[in-house]
């Protein structure tokens, strides 16, 4: 379990680093909190010419509290700041939770958002929470900046549409309404695993109906996905356990899950309905000023 | 004697008024050392010139070697040598564990692949290179051209000898045993109840966070070879390494040094040990091979892995008549040195009838070869398996016969006067605490009053369930008990030698090696109560075949028994000869004095001397003792300790579970267990035993299965996907030590070293069952399994 070898390059500067990726010609990775890309490495997996090691480049080590209500996130934060940053449980707080279910300590200090959504896994938190958010994602390249809304950025399990002289470098998530509910369910065999699945709802109560309904699942597909369906099954009427049966029946309809050692197709869809019942309870609990009865 | 009275009465028993040292919380003494990194394990031993070993491993699980292609890999810059399994033709003689059991067929252990391979993960190539990078970029550049031969994965397929894995054994069945007696028929045909059917135990791995690794260095002027090795049994490796390599024991010198975890997995003789030490002699260099965890998963022995057929006949009041077992068990591609392919499987049959009065019991098992790794020890070894499959009888007879499953326990135990009980198995029970630790547990979690509160928490929808279960096994075996009879090796006798240096310094060394578990503070606790010194005057050393002229290692329950009583007899010598000679110093008769905290003293006198005053006399000072003193009275003693038989230990577990049904995943809300080790050495020490093998019984149970598909690929390659219990999965948990009556082994211990993880699955599987109304058949138990058992 030994990488193959590699020729190494610190970049200092977002400039750097795309000049770097782009000098290798395809075959430099970046490397940032090397959490996924080391472990590839040493099963020889990659066998990447260059690592670009992007963990100087202060500049991406950010989260901004911005002036709408939203946030701007470095691609380099760590999973640690996020999961203790105010300014995420304030504005966010569904990302708070989620960030808890992101591995353990030692990988969450080295982690960042970054790799987590570039390296894409169907099964991470990151690339769920900006698909359920609607983040904005900039990405830097030889020709300069580009936006990508994030339900364009992901192309498969473990793909992106990264070109690879591109970097990833902000986040942009737009404001939530205030107040909001939300909920947050996953399932894992062991503590800090990636998740068998996960359901994440974000609601209003306006005049006792749901509104502004969210809601995104993810280890049931490729990529993480929000499931208009179900959205539209809880719209405009008070949650119930018939709406609430309706859109765990929407989400179980709509998804296409991997089978694979620790679960079945089958479980799984089964498993993500009922954690999106949990979910939706949750966040109508919390919308409705009821949240002692939310887990 | 600092803490007693001054003016203590002239006849006052001093024996009694000695502070304890046996079954103090004594704080662990390697901790300090293990704690902050300055243990010294095999990878951090470094020396001038050492090359570094990478293996090219096997892709295939069954297939002829055609051609091998090592060009590449010679051509790499800075590789030393590539070496395939013709290179070592004259230099090792393979060794191959022989064994009197019937129908036994043994295999050879071989350096590397020869011809054919038998598992993926089997070691085809070895590239030594400057370094373990270059090696492991060498070894990709190795071609291999395999012919696939048939696969059959599946053991209960390869007992019909259709494909052989080995052609010399003409079989694939290595083991055939059955064990019986009474009249099985009848005790059925009277049966008010039958219950059973088929279960399974899929393949585990012990995974120690230290990984196998071994360093070896040949000097050449002298013709010895010294070999560092990450083992539990270095005197075992001695031994076979000076066979394998025609070098006489006092030219191989095996050293353990600090081994972080084995839990048996490090008890056997391994191909990467006897390719370190070829290299290091062809080439006159050191040679280090660290294994990775990828290796480890697919390179080291494994275990558990039977199909179990077992029913039970009980009569209307739940007595037990008869057992009955037909078990398989798949023994991977290797009979293991030096245990053989019998020690899982046999284990299983042995164990079956439990610490239950079992008037009649029939039962086989096989051990089969398959393209797998090999089945190895794995603490407990055959008794998980045999204790998840009898404690679920339990229950479901207990079921079938309407009785509460505690009550029918206890009417099933060996009862206190019936030891010692000789089991359906042949296996004798001493008077051990069956029924104290049933007590024990039942009253710590409040039996009743949890299953009045198990129903209400049922009625508010919860899926809650008990599970108790009770296991016997048998630890510290002497000479009279062979794992398989004529098994190449002793594991029933263990040596101490314990001296006083002319420093006054008193160094104890054992055959023993230890591999985390506390064995250097708890044979210091047993040195310095019976020589009458302190713990932190006693210097254990062990791990060391420089040390003893024999010692098979740390395995099996065995060393606090074995080698506690080795140290007893020979601290007993070593007090009697210092006694004697500082009497002789201090001019009074030997039985006016005493040594306690190694000062020798006449009691209600304030006549006194150090150990230190009383070693240097003896040594240094010439002319002071007569000569035949220093001639016929050592102040040291080698004295060796076999307990014959062995002697029996038990416990009994708890656990409260509860299943989402949603996830079908499943929570430990509570957990007891309550064993008897006999006469406890370090109370700290047993606890952590207990907690550990109960944490691994919690992965057994719930997490872990290393998984092949029918063509023996390994699917479970990291440990992503070999799911180990974690701090989170592991319950808080209650564990409690009963001594009912120490047994009359010399020394009172008993074995305690793997006892959690036998109890732990048969109990979270019996509460699983119960929180579901269902039965469970196989562990691990999944949410998977679970959603698909529930009618899903
Ligand atoms: C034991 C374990 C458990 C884990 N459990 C979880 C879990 O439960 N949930 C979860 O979400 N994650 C989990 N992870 C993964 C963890 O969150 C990683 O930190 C994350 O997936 C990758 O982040 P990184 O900064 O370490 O990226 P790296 O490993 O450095 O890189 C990952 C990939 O992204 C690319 N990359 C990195 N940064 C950029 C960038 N700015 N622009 C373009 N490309 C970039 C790299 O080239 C590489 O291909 C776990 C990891 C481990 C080891």
């Amino acid at each position: 379990m030994k990488p193959p070898p590699f020729t190494y390059v610190a970049a200092t500067s977002v400039a750097e680093a795309v000049a770097a990726l782009a000098a290798h010609d395809g075959e430099a990775k970046v490397i940032a909190g090397g959490q996924s890309l080391v472990p590839m490495l040493n099963f020889r997996l990659l066998a990447p010419a260059a690592l670009v090691d992007i963990n100087g480049i202060r500049e991406l080590d950010f989260v901004d509290a911005t002036a709408d209500g939203g946030l701007r996130i470095g691609a380099l934060t760590r999973h640690y700041t996020l999961l203790t940053s105010p300014d995420v449980a304030e504005r966010f707080p569904v990302l708070g939770e989620a960030m808890r279910h992101v591995a353990h300590l030692a990988i969450r200090n080295r982690g960042t958002i970054g790799g987590s959504l570039s390296h894409a896994d169907p099964a991470a938190e990151l690339p769920m929470m900006v698909t359920l958010l609607d983040a904005t994602l900039t990405v830097a390249g030889p020709g300069g900046e580009r936006q990508l809304a994030a339900a364009d950025f992901f192309d498969g399990a473990l793909t992106t549409v990264l070109a690879e002289d591109e970097l990833l470098t902000t986040i942009t998530l737009p404001p939530l309404p205030q107040p909001h509910g939300w909920g947050f369910h996953e399932f894992a065999q062991r503590a800090g695993d990636f998740a068998l699945a996960a359901a994440a709802v974000v609601l209003t109560a306006d005049d006792g109906a749901a509104a502004n309904v969210r809601l995104a699942v993810m280890g049931v597909d490729e990529n993480p996905s929000r499931i208009a369906a179900a959205e539209a099954a809880l719209v405009g009427q008070p949650v119930s356990d018939d709406t609430i049966a309706a859109a765990a029946a929407a989400v179980r309809e709509a998804v296409d899950p991997p089978e694979d050692l620790h679960g079945s197709a089958t479980y799984r869809r089964h498993l993500v309905g009922g954690l999106v019942e949990r979910a939706i309870r949750d966040a109508w609990a919390r919308a409705t000023g009821n949240a002692g009865g939310a887990a | 004697m600092d803490n007693l009275p001054e003016d203590l009465p002239a006849d006052l028993n001093l024996m009694e008024m000695r502070p304890k040292i046996i079954g103090a919380r004594v704080q662990r003494v390697e901790d300090p050392r293990l704690l902050t990194g300055t243990g010294q394990y095999t990878a951090d031993i470094k020396l001038p010139n050492m090359a570094h070993l990478a293996f090219r491993r096997s892709e295939m699980a069954h297939a002829t070697i055609d051609n091998i292609d090592v060009s590449a890999a010679l051509a790499v810059p800075g590789v030393i040598a590539v070496y395939t399994a013709e290179d070592f033709y004259g230099q090792i003689t393979p060794p191959r564990a022989e064994s009197k059991t019937e129908g036994f067929h043994s295999t050879p252990i071989l350096p590397l692949a020869d011809g054919k391979v038998r598992h993926v993960g089997e070691v085809v190539v070895a590239v030594v290179a400057e370094s373990r990078y270059i090696a492991e970029d060498a070894a990709e550049h190795i071609e291999i051209d395999f012919t696939p031969l048939p696969v059959i994965a599946d053991p209960r397929e390869a007992v019909k000898n259709e494909v052989l894995l080995h052609d010399d054994a003409g079989t694939n069945v290595l083991v055939d045993r059955t064990f019986g007696r009474g009249e099985v028929d009848d005790a059925f045909s009277q049966a008010a109840h039958i219950v059973g059917g088929d279960f399974r135990t899929t393949r585990k791995t012990a995974s120690p966070i230290e990984a196998r690794a071994a360093v070896c260095e040949w000097d050449r002027g002298r013709r010895t070879l010294t070999l560092w090795s990450a083992t539990q049994v270095p005197g075992v490796i001695r031994d076979t390494i000076g066979d394998v390599f025609g070098l006489s024991g006092s030219h191989v010198r095996v050293i353990a040094p600090d081994v972080g975890g084995g839990f048996g997995c490090k008890t056997c003789l391994y191909p990467e040990e006897m390719v370190a030490c070829a290299a290091a002699i062809k080439l006159g260099q050191p040679v280090k091979w660290v294994s990775d965890r990828m290796e480890d998963l697919v390179g080291t022995n494994q275990a558990f892995d039977e199909y179990v057929h077992a029913e039970l006949a009980v009569d209307a009041e739940g007595h037990i008549l008869g057992l009955r077992a037909d078990v398989v068990g798949d023994s991977g591609a290797y009979s293991i040195y030096p245990w053989t392919a019998a020690l899982e499987p046999v284990q299983v049959i042995s164990f079956l009838p439990g610490p239950y009065r079992m008037p009649a019991y029939a039962a086989r098992t096989r051990a089969v070869a398959t393209p797998k790794t090999p089945l190895g020890a794995y603490r407990g070894i055959g008794r998980p398996t045999a204790t998840f499959v009898m404690e679920r009888l339990v229950d479901l007879a207990a079921r079938a016969a309407g009785i509460d499953p505690v009550e029918m326990r206890r009417r099933n135990l060996v009862q206190p006067h019936e030891f010692p009980y000789r089991t359906g198995s042949g296996l004798v029970w001493d008077r051990v605490g069956f029924i104290e630790s049933l007590d024990a547990v039942t009253d710590s979690i409040g039996y009743d009053d949890l299953r009045a509160e198990q129903l209400k928490m049922r009625e508010a929808g919860r899926k809650v369930g008990l599970g108790v279960v009770c296991y016997a096994e048998l630890g510290g075996i002497g000479s009279r008990i062979a794992v398989a009879p004529g098994m190449p090796i002793n594991t029933g006798v263990e040596t101490a030698n314990i001296r006083i240096d002319a420093t006054g310094a008193i160094t104890a060394n054992f055959g023993t090696a230890s591999n985390g578990q506390g064995l250097e503070t708890t044979l210091a606790q047993v040195v310095a109560e019976e020589l009458g010194c302190r713990v932190e005057d006693v210097e254990i050393r062990h791990g060391d075949t420089s040390l003893m002229a024999h010692g098979s290692g740390s395995y099996a329950s065995r060393s606090a028994v074995l080698a506690g009583g080795a140290a007893t007899v020979s601290a007993r010598e070593v007090r009697a000869n210092v006694l004697k000679v500082a009497a002789m110093i201090m001019e009074v008769a030997e039985s006016d004095i005493d040594m306690v905290g190694s000062r020798i003293y006449v009691p209600g006198t304030d006549r006194e001397m150090t150990l230190k005053q009383v070693a240097h006399t003896y040594y240094q000072e010439m002319g002071r003792l007569p000569k035949e003193v220093r001639e016929e009275v050592p102040l040291e003693s080698t004295r060796s300790f076999d307990p014959y038989l062995g002697t029996a230990a038990c416990a009994s577990h708890a656990a409260l579970v509860e299943v989402d049904p949603v996830t079908w995943g499943v929570k430990i809300l509570k957990y007891a267990a309550a064993e008897d080790c006999g006469r406890i050495i370090n109370p700290d020490v047993a606890d952590g035993q207990m907690r550990g093998g109960i944490a691994q019984g919690v992965g057994v149970a719930l997490l872990e299965e290393i998984i092949h598909d029918e063509d023996g690929q390994i699917l479970t390659a990291s440990l992503v996907d070999y799911v180990l219990p974690s701090a989170v999965e592991v319950p808080i948990m209650d564990v409690m030590h009963v001594e009912s009556e120490n047994p009359d082994n010399g020394t009172g211990f008993r074995g305690l070293g793997e006892g959690g993880i036998i109890g732990a699955p048969a109990a979270i599987a019996n509460a699983i069952a119960d929180a579901l109304d269902i039965d469970i058949r196989e562990i691990p138990i999944t949410p998977e399994k679970l959603f698909r058992q529930t009618g899903n």
